[in-house]
């Protein structure tokens, strides 16, 4: 009889469970491409950039707690970031580079409306899931594209909410400045103004900015003479910052309301603390802590940390994006983007989120692939944004409308 | 309305004296080297850059940082017509067109390299704000209109007072008779240059302290400036500065009496009308 020796087998059967066991390994440790297409330079990095940063941010996170846990399978997570410019060429091009070449089958960032509606127009047609994040205008999710879905809510949901506002405090006449021409600022103005005639209020003049004008003096003095109560401007950071300068510039002290999600470091490139004292913006509830409590106190440190840098108010909707994917994913037990769509339609909340989410029934996202955040008034007092209340907003009634609008 | 329209007139000044500074720069080497220096715009960022730090990061006040700029600006415009323009100044003019676009990418590309992508605003102490008979206008637009208008008046007050000013008209007039009269007409390209850019380096300078810089502003200027040549007249010194006031106040009347998003198209158009009266332009010559 052949001898075993004992000791052999033992070595013998180390090394091959060890080998199995590193082949088990190998086998469930994937890659999942996350794609995303922003402003990264130009007129719209101001939004583009900081949410480019806060989905990084946001995947080494997920990276460093070892990945995203599919099943058996555990998914590391490769983010492919590209520069649309804010353009709506580049931003098809960043597209299909990322879903042809990269790979990629879950797309985030879009700060922009013009770029986002650019790829909205075909992104349906494609097996990927495409979340928008501050890109406002209201057709990007008026559409019900079923592998669609916005973490900002639409302009105008915040616009007739600013309206009402605005009439509350008494104001009776007021003059707007803005990228008038740019549609998600005409559609907020539309409901604004339906909120603020609904009293008596009047608007005397509509005067339009490029998005790449600096020198407002001749809208402002124009203004100036129809002598309104308040000012309205309505626009991208920057030149809604050379609007308020110029306007201290031109002696007008008219309450100056406003609809920018603006940062006070961006603010602070164009305008003095100064000249921005007293500005209200009424948008969504963005990055403040006092108006987002400790979480968002987090997020801006660790933020911070990582980029040199605070982050953009809006830059929330593109981190938010990512854990509603994050644990869509988890609970579908799938990357198969269709499974992942219906995770995210009927899933509620995720724990690290930012912004303030106002769920339409039991779900963050409504039929339409839109989510809600409350509104809310600030004001500049001192170089600081700072949060003063609620503006009152119904987002079941406007998920109906929104709903109404697809042909 | 009167009082209003006076308002836009006085905003499109303070802009216009900013065209006028640029184009003055463009005019005085398009009139007597023959070049369109496109990169002309982007030297005058660099030299509006070179304020913003010298003001922001080493506590200088405007002016004095303006000065050292100017100075710099200066010496860059003696580098790029040495080492760029001046090898090509005997080859077909095409040469010269290409090198120009060239270094506008170049210049742009060092700016972004060395100051970023962030637009930057020059601070300045003039905050004050004077009401007269109407009439609004802020402490720092005067300061933008005393500040060209004394950089257009010393420079043509160079041109024509001094004797390195004469030998620059004897090189517009007729290049080759100058030479034979003994004027070094490379030292008259280096001053030109010089000159230009420091003209520019202060036209930027005003532009980062009364808007702002970044990016892309200096393409739009030389635009501007080339259009303010063509409607004054080329290679006039005293049509660049009309042509750069007209352009100011038309686009501040047509963004403050039609629309902001046709300023540009009206300003040109009114290019165009005056070009169709006067090809030569407003005071060029017949």
């Amino acid at each position: 009889m052949t001898r075993i020796d004992e000791g052999l087998v033992a070595r013998c059967t180390a090394v091959l469970a060890g080998l199995a066991l590193c082949a088990t390994a190998h086998a469930a440790q994937k890659e999942l491409v996350i794609g995303v297409s922003d402003a990264l330079t130009g007129p719209g990095a101001v939004y583009g950039l900081p949410q480019s940063n806060a989905v990084r941010m946001a995947v080494d996170d997920t990276n460093a707690k070892g990945g995203i846990k599919v099943g058996q399978d555990v998914y590391k997570l490769r983010l492919v970031a590209y520069d649309d410019k804010a353009n709506p060429t580049e931003a098809t091009n960043s597209v299909r580079k990322l879903i042809d070449r990269d790979g990629a089958q879950y797309l985030l960032g879009f700060c922009c409306s013009g770029p986002t509606s650019a790829v909205a127009s075909f992104i349906g047609r494609e097996n990927v899931t495409m979340l928008v994040g501050n890109a406002a205008e209201r057709t990007i999710t008026a559409q019900g594209i079923p592998n669609l879905f916005r973490t900002r809510p639409p302009a105008d949901f915040t616009g007739s909410a600013a309206g009402a506002f605005v009439a509350k405090r008494g104001v009776k006449t007021i003059a707007v400045i803005g990228s008038l021409d740019v549609s998600f600022y005409s559609q907020y103005l539309e409901a604004f103004e339906r909120e603020f005639t609904r009293t008596g209020g009047k608007i005397l003049a509509k005067e339009t900015f490029g998005l790449k004008d600096r020198d407002m003096t001749p809208q402002l003095t124009k203004v100036r003479a129809l002598n309104p109560e308040a000012l309205l401007v309505l626009g991208y950071v920057e030149p809604c910052a050379f609007v308020y300068r110029q306007a201290v510039e031109l002696g007008m002290k008219m309450p100056r309301y406003g609809f920018t999600s603006g940062s006070e470091e961006q603010f602070l490139k164009v305008a003095t603390s100064e000249q921005m004292e007293g500005v209200w913006d009424l948008r969504p509830t963005e990055l403040t802590v006092s108006a987002l409590g400790e979480k968002a106190n987090a997020y801006v440190a660790e933020y911070t940390k990582r980029f040199g840098t605070p982050p953009s108010p809006s830059s929330p909707y593109a981190y938010d994006q990512f854990y509603v994917l994050k644990h869509a994913i988890e609970k579908a037990g799938s990357v198969d983007p269709k499974k992942v769509q219906d995770s995210i339609r009927s899933g509620g909340i995720p724990p690290e989120a930012i912004m303030r989410y106002l769920p339409v029934g039991s779900a963050m996202f409504d039929e339409n692939g839109q989510a809600y955040t409350t509104n809310g008034a600030f004001q500049w007092q001192k170089g600081k944004w700072v949060y003063v209340s609620d503006l009152p907003s119904d987002p079941v009634a406007y998920s109906k409308y929104l709903r109404s609008l697809r042909k | 309305m009167i009082t209003e329209a006076l308002q836009q007139v006085l905003n499109g000044l303070a802009i216009g004296s900013v065209y006028t500074l640029i184009a003055v720069g463009l005019t005085i080497v398009f009139g007597i080297l023959g070049i369109a220096h496109f990169a002309h715009g982007s030297a005058a960022m660099s030299g509006g850059y070179l304020t913003f730090i010298l003001t922001e990061r080493l506590g200088l006040g405007f002016f004095p940082a303006m000065a050292v700029a100017l100075i710099a600006g200066a010496a860059l415009g003696v580098v790029l017509e040495r080492l760029a323009y001046r090898p090509v100044r005997d080859a077909p003019q095409i040469n010269a067109f290409i090198i120009a676009l060239g270094l506008t990418m170049i210049l742009e590309g060092g700016n972004l390299l060395l100051f970023g992508p962030d637009q930057v605003v020059i601070p300045t102490p003039y905050q004050h704000v004077y009401t007269v008979g109407g009439l609004v206008v802020a402490e720092l637009r005067i300061q933008v209109m005393l500040t060209a208008s004394l950089a257009v008046a010393a420079m043509a007050t160079f041109v024509s007072r001094t004797r390195a000013g004469r030998s620059i008209r004897a090189v517009a007039q007729n290049r080759q008779a100058a030479v034979l009269m003994g004027v070094n007409a490379d030292a008259v390209a280096t001053m030109v240059f010089a000159l230009s850019s420091a003209l520019g380096v202060i036209g930027g300078a005003l532009v980062g302290a009364l808007l702002a810089i970044a990016p892309g502003v200096g393409e739009g200027l030389v635009v501007k400036g080339f259009a303010v040549l063509i409607l004054g007249g080329l290679g006039s010194i005293p049509g660049a500065i009309v042509g750069g006031l007209v352009l100011g106040v038309s686009e501040a009347l047509a963004a403050g009496f039609i629309s902001s998003a046709y300023k540009d198209v009206i300003a040109f158009l009114v290019m165009i009308g005056v070009l169709l009266v006067r090809p030569e332009g407003l005071l060029g010559k017949r």
